[in-house]
């Protein structure tokens, strides 16, 4: 197990340096001088100004944002499997991504009043989408005390169109054109917006959510095997159920703020990784983080220089490959938090 | 003898001044369309057309223009209608013999809904400044004004090849960024009369080569072209501290240090027509600020 760990977390950095170096604009030479100039603290020749900028203020907290982006989706995606014990569930199927980004949105174009700094307060209103959105979901999904499968996939596509509509139709009544367009980033998942300075939210987030999701990895486990079976085990069911929905919420708000609804992180990463982990939390979650992190990266990466130039929204690639595979896990007969 | 002529004559007469006059014209997107007489009353369905219709002399036929018109001030007595989406039964009411539409902005299904109605559509199509010359003076025979249009097409030309001569000997063409807005970052891409109007406006475009017509740069492609100047359609209101707000990386680009960054009225640039001429003069007083006019 430690071996895949090591592997993962050499892949991780590997990859962080391929996105800081791939891309036409600055040679590869230039971008070696502006890393190692900053990691001298300054103490070297500094490098083309230029070439800094591209390299150490926008490829490399954008490559900051993936693997906090993708490692935070893919753990709230597996703390919705467990939540649900199904594992075609995650934040963007089950309409969380939407209503946050509802949410944002709406403070976006001035429907919803600042409450603290401009900072804090949008991924604040996203957060309430996504606590709003999924609060209804589990709501009719799990009526009669058995949580439905067809229910619960039903109702986070019903919500998930209706919080993209209200997200449609504020942006398309709101009388600026330019904002119209900025909101549409929320709507595809993008993260073009990446500087040092809208890393902090979703970064703390993302650190408090998987320190807590960490700690009940055991609880995750025993809902595994069904919420009476957990009861016996001395898991606080309903305590926990409340607690993954409003971390869920808090996490992907965050996210979303930052970058938008990035969708199927949540449903492949879990997947892959539990045929190599098993089921065990405290051996998913950390691996989930770093593969989430990793995918993310690399969608990020080929939405970059797919067209180069221009921007690409990386929602699209993640949609690209995770919609043929839940369709595939879906026509499975027996899908299961086997291998 | 003299009664079978006389009948003859009437005869030819009537053959001759049948009570309309059908025509066939094909307009740019190579569509047949068929005119019973000279067509008079005119729906407008974009701006753009709207402008090119009073610059052939047609503008007493107007009876409708869109929501988004405000130019020449004159259109502020007509109907409007909406045209993203087309309201169809706005237009009906007004009982047009001729709805033109622009193929920049209309889509072509929005003339099959039309004609299933028997109002015929012509669509009108301006991809550089010859286009907008060319498509006064077809307005005009369409609209049978064609002393009108000839006359404003002429001196747009002119104006044209003043400011083509003015700077085809400039030696240091600045590079240019033409942004449509600031903050998500739309601009000109592949085949945009844009690069025409910067180009004789005695610059050059950084995003003639984008391969996609209507792209969102990124901030990275910017800093790596390091344009000479900015210039956006960000209207009268902007504040260049604005950009900067949203694209702090850019502080260190040519253009922002040297201050050489510009708000110019949007309708100019992105209405494809007969102000196109001005909008590129506009450019080039930027661009040249020692410019002769």
């Amino acid at each position: 197990m430690k071996g895949w760990y090591a592997l993962l977390g050499f892949l991780l950095c590997a990859s962080v340096a391929m996105a800081t170096a791939l891309g036409d604009t600055v040679s590869l030479r230039d971008v070696g001088h502006v890393i190692w100039y900053h990691l001298s603290f300054g103490q070297t020749q500094p490098a083309d100004l230029i070439a800094d900028r591209i390299v150490w203020q926008l490829r490399l907290p954008r490559a900051i944002l993936a693997i906090v982006v993708g490692g935070g989706l893919a753990i709230v995606g597996t703390s919705m499997q467990a939540l649900v014990r199904n594992p075609l569930a995650e934040p963007y199927i089950l309409g969380i991504s939407s209503g946050a980004s509802a949410g944002a949105s709406l403070f976006f174009l001035g429907f919803l009043p600042p409450l603290i700094s401009k900072g804090l307060s949008m991924p604040l209103a996203a957060f309430a989408g996504g606590l709003l959105a999924i609060t209804i979901v589990y709501a009719v999904a799990g009526r009669n005390s058995r949580l439905s499968v067809a229910r619960l996939l039903l109702a986070g596509v019903a919500v998930a169109a209706l919080m993209a509509s209200v997200t449609s139709f504020v942006s398309l009544s709101s009388p600026e054109p330019d904002k119209l367009r900025a909101v549409l980033f929320w709507l595809m998942g993008s993260l073009h917006n990446a500087t040092w300075a809208v890393l902090p939210w979703p970064t703390i987030a993302t650190l408090i959510g998987f320190g807590i999701l960490f700690m009940l990895a055991r609880s995750l486990d025993a809902m595994l095997l069904g919420e009476e079976s957990a009861h016996n085990l001395g898991v606080r069911v309903e305590l926990i159920k409340r607690l993954l929905i409003v971390l869920a919420a808090l996490v992907t708000g965050s996210i979303v703020a930052a970058s938008g609804a990035i969708g199927f992180v949540g449903l492949i990463v879990p997947h892959a990784v539990r045929m190599v982990t098993g089921v065990t939390h405290r051996r998913v979650l950390p691996a989930c983080f770093m593969a989430g992190a990793l995918f993310l990266l690399w969608a990020d990466l080929a939405a970059r220089l797919l067209l180069p130039g221009e921007q690409l929204p990386v929602g699209i690639v993640t949609a690209l490959c995770g919609v043929p595979f839940f369709l595939f896990l879906l026509g499975r007969s027996n899908y299961g938090f086997g291998g | 003898m003299c009664r079978a002529l006389i009948v003859f004559f009437v005869l030819l007469n009537g053959c001759v001044r049948e009570p309309v006059r059908t025509v066939t014209m094909t307009d740019d997107l190579g569509r047949a369309v068929q005119l019973e007489g000279v067509p008079d009353r005119l729906v407008s369905l974009a701006p753009s057309v709207t402008e090119l219709i009073y610059a052939a002399g047609g503008q007493s036929k107007l009876v409708g223009v869109t929501t988004a018109d405000d130019y020449p001030p004159d259109v502020h007595h007509l109907t409007r209608i909406s045209a993203l989406p087309v309201d169809f039964e706005a237009i009906l009411t007004l009982d047009p013999d001729l709805v033109l539409a622009s193929e920049q902005v209309n889509g072509p299904n929005d003339a099959a809904t039309l004609a299933a109605v028997h109002v015929p559509t012509y669509f009108v199509s301006v991809a550089n400044l010859d286009d907008v010359f060319r498509a006064i003076r077809t307005l005009g025979t369409l609209l049978d004004t064609e002393a009108v249009a000839h006359g404003n097409a002429d001196s747009l030309q002119r104006a044209h090849d003043r400011l083509r001569l003015r700077t085809q000997e400039i030696e240091h063409r600045p590079s240019t960024l033409f942004l449509i807005s600031d903050v998500t970052l739309y601009s000109f891409g592949h085949g945009s009369y844009m690069h025409e109007l910067i180009n004789i406006a005695g610059g050059r475009s950084i995003t003639a080569d984008l391969t996609t017509r209507a792209p969102v740069l990124t901030d990275e492609f910017v800093l790596a072209q390091q344009p000479d100047i900015i210039v956006g359609s960000f209207g009268a209101d902007f504040k260049p501290e604005h950009l900067l707000l949203h694209h702090p990386t850019w502080d260190v680009l040519g253009a922002v240090e040297s201050g050489r960054v510009y708000a110019l009225e949007a309708s100019y640039f992105l209405r494809p027509g007969p102000r196109l001429v001005e909008g590129a003069w506009q450019l080039a007083r930027v661009l040249h600020p020692d410019l002769e006019p």
